[in-house]
């Protein structure tokens, strides 16, 4: 695999099976780049299936795989066992639900993606890790206290220690798979004020149930059902005027 | 206005207010040099006024497009939720005074084929009372006035008198026309549209009005406006 990646996320035909169950089903978009796009729809949907897919996070679940079908990213097809998976998930960062940190210090955690990448020299690690802490707008809130336990923060703080942790490797697209949810309103605002901020460096890709935050944050939305991909449009387009009748349903709340 | 978290959104209502912004100075501009074409013979100012109002068309298109993006995106409630509504609908009254003002050039280009009329000059008044509408419209809008928003409706009585007491006169000058009823018409068309311009403005401090203190007042302006129900914000 090329060490740069262009963010350019291209799905072709994409059937996945969890053991007999069939989670996407023919699913193909083209996920374009340094744009926030949200993946919506009910539970069991397949869009955390597919989010995951783009870092190989589902190589860790026993019986899951891609059973046909592709994902380029930048050209290259990461499901090739050639693919540095390593690699791969530092161009391609992930924040959860539930942010985790380490139960290390606010420093450590932000540091530690470097320095598993042999990044040692401390001036080096100083710099990054006070860039990746500013553009996650957490630098004002933790300068004084860089060496105290990340566990010490605030709900939302930990989810931006979180992003900032990913930001420090400095990759080209960021997968977020409810990032919001664990978050009230003003810790979420400020998670989605940063995203539309990072946007002109970074590709999002934004798994969500909450409707009108995809509407806020998002510039294209997707909507799966059932494992396939009912509409990918314009953000706008979608939530005003959506081609599909399920899309419409779901978005209404008349569904099924 | 206290700024929001999320910056997306400032930006928005920022971007609509500025286009509503541009929308009223061409408005006024419009009305201005289509007056100006008839008050001094001005075929070529006429001309431009006809050829600006695509502007206002386009700027009311956006104003719609980006009202309409907010409440998608951003679900906007309370003071902002008003700010979209009465943004978006001045900008309807805008266009449809900016459409006023094409309608005024057109008839000076067809009075300016003719013999000059000194009486033009009888419209100034009319003119003179429908422009103070329209900027203190809009003045209560920007300046968050809610009490000359609601002033206008006054206002308003005084150019319709002067309209009647105009249109009198010219009905009873079109039945001794003599050859010159055509334009005679025209002089009564042009006085019904600064009446309609000032009916407008009217609608427009009412959004003013609701915007600052979420009191409707369309239909009901002889009451005063209940001080004590007013928001504190």
């Amino acid at each position: 695999m090329s060490p740069v990646l262009s963010d350019r996320i291209e799905v072709h035909d994409l059937h996945f099976y969890y053991g007999h169950t069939c989670a996407l089903k023919a699913v193909s978009l083209n996920v374009p780049e340094r744009q926030v796009t949200a993946f919506i729809g009910p539970s069991g949907c397949g869009k955390s299936t597919l989010l995951r897919c783009f870092n190989r996070m589902n190589d860790e679940i026993p019986g899951a795989r891609v059973s046909s079908g592709s994902i380029h990213i930048g050209g290259v097809n990461i499901q090739q066992p050639s693919v540095d998976v390593a690699k791969l998930r530092r161009e391609v960062g992930m924040v959860f639900q539930k942010s985790n940190p380490f139960p290390r210090s606010i420093f450590d955690n932000v540091a530690f993606g470097l320095q598993l990448h042999r990044i040692s020299n401390r001036s080096m690690l100083n710099q990054a890790v006070e860039e990746a802490l500013i553009s996650a707008a957490l630098w004002d809130e933790v300068k004084d206290r860089l060496h105290e336990s990340a566990l010490a923060l605030s709900g939302g703080q930990q989810q931006r220690l979180c992003i900032a942790r990913s930001l420090a490797v400095k990759p080209s697209i960021i997968l977020m798979d409810e990032p919001c949810s664990a978050l009230d309103p003003i810790a979420a605002a400020k998670v989605e004020d940063l995203i539309r901020t990072l946007r002109q460096q970074i590709t999002f890709i934004i798994v969500t149930h909450n409707m009108q935050q995809a509407a806020r944050v998002s510039d294209l939305t997707a909507f799966f059902h059932l494992g396939e991909l009912i509409e990918f449009s314009p953000t706008l387009k979608l939530f005003s005027n959506p081609a599909h009748k399920l899309t419409e349903a779901y978005l209404r709340g008349t569904f099924g | 206005m206290s700024q929001h978290l999320f910056r997306d959104y400032d930006n928005a209502i920022h971007h609509l207010q500025e286009d509503l912004l541009t929308m009223a100075t061409l408005t006024r501009q419009n009305l201005e040099q289509a007056m100006q074409a008839l008050l001094r013979g001005d075929t070529d100012l006429a001309n431009t006024v006809i050829a600006a109002d695509s502007d206002v068309d386009e700027l009311e298109r956006k104003v719609d497009q980006i009202g309409m993006e907010i409440l998608v995106r951003f679900h906007p409630v309370a003071t902002d939720l008003r700010l979209i509504i009465a943004s978006m609908k001045i900008s309807t009254s805008l266009e449809r005074i900016s459409d006023h003002a094409v309608g005024i050039a057109k008839r000076v280009r067809k009075i300016n084929q003719g013999q000059p009329m000194q009486e033009v000059q009888w419209l100034e008044p009319l003119y003179a009372q429908a422009y103070a509408l329209l900027r203190d419209a809009m003045d209560s809008y920007t300046n968050h006035d809610k009490l000359l928003g609601q002033a206008l409706h006054e206002k308003d009585r005084e150019l319709d008198r002067l309209h009647k007491q105009l249109t009198r006169t010219l009905s009873s000058q079109l039945e001794v026309a003599n050859g010159r009823s055509a334009a005679w018409l025209h002089l009564i068309f042009i006085a019904r549209s600064l009446e309609r311009i000032g009916d407008l403005s009217v609608n427009i401090g009412e959004e003013a009005v609701f915007l600052e203190s979420a009191i409707n007042i369309r239909h009901e302006y002889r009451k005063p406006l209940p001080e004590n129900q007013l928001p504190s914000t």
